[in-house]
């Protein structure tokens, strides 16, 4: 196999992909001391997050344009470490969710977040591997993208993307200092409907 | 998908290609307490692993990627490569294919393994650098050797470093340098397989002498008829052994070997070979400040 590659061509999709996602980025506050990231997943104002991002105090998200709001808990999953959050916001640049289960071994991932404060730090890497971790709660265990991106405090809750922009999961956690565990955005999207199923009819 | 994500899309889907075809070929090795490592077959019957991780020579468990699990026997051992070769008790891999072209500096490589069976594991880097010669200990000597930036995540010692179209360039290990993780170049290692699958071990040679490098003066050097800056003083020769009954003496500076120069212990080391063992060999020294060749049956080493 022998085609022309210009390496520009590549920093260039690089940087784009970047630059899209981070519209959809947002900073959570915990009320307390630290922050971490969150995803914009729907256009009317829903943020996912980890739980263990707004496990203490009251949370405040400042999206990426700066606008900074107040946030509504709307559900929380402890065992897969989520969180659902809701501003009073409309119009939001809602981020691309792309399927996990289609992900591959060897496949390349960016993960977007603030590590140590650092506003919208991209880092990259590749799919690591598909494995199941044994979880604390009804599910018993659940399926984790391992990833070589390197994460720090300040990335958890922000999203893993896809070489083509897309949401494929949470960064949730980092074991051993090297490996990278994201919940894959099939579970995520599961947890969000369920929330919104459960709140559908009650007063808001 | 956008146009200007095309292009990392389609290295995106290369690489997955490559941890595929090269995690076909890269197995789970059961052969010691702690964690399992990984292994690369590079044959339907017969797996390079990491020499460091077969503690054991018997009960040796192998997981193919299609999840079957089959015994394994140690064909041998070469510590001094940190390399060991086993034989399938069926053949049933799917073999690797290694890299045609030297590795270079700046090149993309995954690190694959499979240390458990959730699936292949793989981590992305570039080759950061080349290295060698280095000494590994009990009498090993690794003429070069490759650094990547890879995380050798933990039970990747024995598995492959690969490139962009899944070919095998080095087999990596933590077992050479402390704990460092480095990459036996695929040249090697296939060579080191193909040895002790013929012999069962690697054989070095031994010349049974002590030796430190001293300077050739200046007149000794027009002696000797050609430039060469050092050679190894013989400090003590080990009674018995080849050097002893071949007559090399203590205060002998030893300069070549089969008329390869030797000004230092590494060179002296890499010039002692499988293929020397047995051979009566001609050793020049300097003796008394004149150039002599005294010829040298070389042993092996144990």
């Amino acid at each position: 196999m022998s085609r022309t590659l210009n390496p520009n061509e590549l920093s260039d999709a690089l940087a784009s992909v970047a630059g899209r996602i981070r519209r959809s980025l947002a900073v959570v506050h915990n009320g307390r001391r630290g922050a971490g990231a969150g995803v914009v997943w729907r256009s009317d104002g829903l943020i996912v997050t980890n739980n263990h991002v707004i496990a203490h105090g009251k949370p405040r998200v400042t999206l990426d344009d700066g606008r900074e709001y107040p946030a509504r808990i709307l559900a929380q999953d402890t065992e897969i470490d989520l969180a659902l959050l809701h501003i009073e916001a409309k119009d939001l640049p809602a981020a691309p969710i792309a399927d996990s289960r289609g992900l591959r071994v060897g496949q390349m991932v960016m993960a977007i977040g603030h590590p140590w404060g650092q506003r919208a730090c991209l880092t990259t890497g590749i799919v690591s591997g598909l494995s199941q971790v044994e979880t604390r709660g009804q599910r018993g265990s659940a399926p984790v993208i391992r990833s070589d991106v390197r994460l720090a405090p300040g990335n958890s809750g922000g999203p893993l993307i896809n070489a083509s922009g897309g949401v494929v999961g949470i960064n949730t956690m980092i074991v051993g200092g090297d490996i990278s565990l994201a919940i894959p955005s099939q579970l995520v999207e599961g947890f969000v409907q369920q929330a919104l199923g459960e709140l559908s009819g009650a007063p808001a | 998908m956008s146009n200007d994500t095309n292009i990392l899309a389609a290295l995106s889907d290369a690489m997955a290609d490559a941890a595929e075809k090269a995690g076909a070929a890269t197995l789970l090795v059961s052969a010691r307490r702690r964690m399992p490592a990984s292994g690369v077959a590079i044959s339907p019957n017969l797996v390079l692993t990491a020499e460091h991780v077969v503690e054991r020579d018997d009960d040796i468990r192998i997981l193919l990627p299609n999840g079957s699990e089959l015994g394994a026997s140690l064909v041998g051992r070469d510590p001094g490569s940190d390399l060991a070769l086993l034989r399938l008790e069926r053949a049933a891999a799917v073999a690797a294919q290694a890299a045609s072209r030297p590795a270079r500096v700046g090149q993309i490589v995954l690190a694959l393994g499979r240390p458990d069976s959730g699936g292949i594991q793989a981590s992305l880097g570039v080759i950061s650098a080349m290295g060698g010669p280095v000494r590994t200990g009990r009498g090993g000597l690794l003429e070069q050797y490759i650094r990547t930036d890879a995380i050798p995540y933990p039970g990747f010692s024995g598995g492959p470093l690969v490139d962009a179209e899944g070919r095998v360039v080095g087999i990596n290990t933590s077992g050479l340098s402390r704990g460092a993780s480095l990459t036996i170049q695929a040249e090697l290692a296939w060579k080191v397989a193909e040895t002790l699958k013929q012999h069962g071990r690697i054989r070095r040679g031994f010349l049974g002498v002590r030796s430190q490098p001293v300077e050739v003066s200046v007149t000794q050097q027009a002696a000797l008829g050609r430039e060469q800056a050092s050679g190894l003083l013989l400090v003590g020769v080990e009674r018995g052994s080849p050097a002893d009954s071949g007559g090399l003496l203590v205060g002998d500076i030893l300069v070549a070997i089969n008329s390869q120069p030797v000004s230092d212990p590494d060179e002296l080391l890499a010039l002692l070979t499988g293929e020397v063992v047995g051979k009566p060999t001609p050793v020049q020294v300097l003796r008394g400040g004149q150039p002599a060749t005294i010829t040298v049956t070389i042993g092996e080493r144990a």
